[in-house]
């Protein structure tokens, strides 16, 4: 047995400062319902802040990188294999370079037209939807993949909405009629903890 | 001459253990003071238990016992004192425990706790983040701007 998660770090969570009212997942009106003693608030809904936002993609970059290494390892060895002379990839090969891009949009689009999360964002808890609280869809999540590169380009200042906005969009999130809102329940986590905690002190 | 007898001893045995009521028979004795003679630990050492287990129609026994009875009468505390919990666990065949009880279920979702608790810390610790900066550029901006609070959400949840 393990020592019971630091129950401190699942402390009630603290309204974000700033930030709208949680958008109705779904499209639908969800039920904002706040514990009696608790007072945990339910993070559902409420648009996601900058650090969960960063550190979800920091880990799509491991995986989506990891992934299209492991994909180069594995057609040089094919390679090696089937004509006998191994092949050496170099960034600057423009073939990489393009191949990596498309998977690059390949993982986004996918993640973000079919679930709205892509694995850095169901590790967080962080989801991207529509504006209204709605599926993100196809349309939405394509133009959402095309339009993240342009945050980049602009020396990152499409990011500062993130930081600054109310509703904490990106430059694509806006052209794209898409937010990224949490998708946890804070206080089921809560709830989880204290019932771990409660079953570590039995003797 | 010899069956016969055999017959007859098996016929009384019958008979005695149909007549006998096992329940007036412990309600008679005192369990604590049985077991507190019986050296367990030694006891157990001795007893092949499956083969014990096997001969046992476990069903009968347990239809003519009232198991609330005796668990009144017995001191628990005591008797758990007294027997080598360890010794009892190193005879037990864990593989097999596992593959035919739902334990195996259980370890897999004890598991998955530790994953939900670390993905649950996880995410606690970047909603504090994203809570932190967000006051920060909060207080920037009214520092900036030189605005007093932002004007109070229609249907904001009050603060508790």
């Amino acid at each position: 047995m393990t020592a019971p998660a630091d129950a401190r770090l699942l402390e009630p969570v603290p309204r974000n400062v700033g930030v709208s009212q949680p958008l109705p997942l779904g499209g639908s009106p969800q039920p904002h319902v706040s514990l009696s003693t608790g007072e945990t608030d339910n993070l559902r809904g409420q648009h996601a802040g900058f650090a969960s936002r960063f550190i979800a993609f920091i880990f799509d970059c491991v995986v989506s990188i990891g992934v299209f290494m492991l994909a180069l390892s594995a057609a040089s060895f094919a390679a090696s294999v089937l004509t006998g002379s191994s092949i050496h990839w170099s960034r600057g090969n423009t073939w990489v370079v393009i191949a990596f891009f498309a998977w690059e949009f390949f993982y986004y689009a996918y993640f973000w037209t079919a679930s709205g999360k892509t694995p850095g964002m169901v590790l967080l808890g962080v989801q991207v939807v529509g504006q209204d609280g709605s599926r993100a869809g196809t349309r939405r999540g394509l133009v959402r993949t095309l339009a993240f590169p342009l945050s980049f380009l602009l020396l990152g200042l499409g990011f500062l909405g993130i930081l600054l906005g109310r509703d904490h969009r990106a430059l694509h999130d806006v052209i794209a009629g898409t937010a990224v809102v949490y998708c946890w329940d804070a206080r089921e986590a809560r709830l989880r903890s204290l019932a771990r905690e409660g079953s570590g002190r039995q003797p | 001459m010899e069956s016969i007898a055999q017959g007859v001893a098996q016929r009384v045995i019958d008979l005695v253990v149909d007549a006998l009521d096992v329940n007036m028979l412990i309600a008679r004795i005192d369990l604590n003071v049985v077991l507190a003679r019986v050296e367990l630990n030694s006891l157990l050492q001795r007893v092949n238990l499956n083969e014990v287990v096997k001969q046992i129609d476990l069903n009968e026994v347990l239809d003519r016992t009232d198991l609330n009875q005796i668990v009144d009468r017995l001191d628990v505390n005591k008797l758990m004192a007294r027997v080598d919990i360890n010794q009892i666990v190193s005879q037990i065949d864990i593989e097999a425990l596992v593959k035919n009880t739902d334990l195996g279920a259980l370890m897999v979702s004890s598991s998955s706790t530790l994953a939900t608790e670390a993905v649950d810390l996880g995410r606690s610790h970047a909603v504090s983040m994203d809570d932190t900066l967000a006051r920060w550029v909060s207080r920037i901006r009214r520092n900036h701007t030189g605005r007093a609070e932002p004007p109070e959400l229609p249907n904001a949840p009050e603060e508790p």
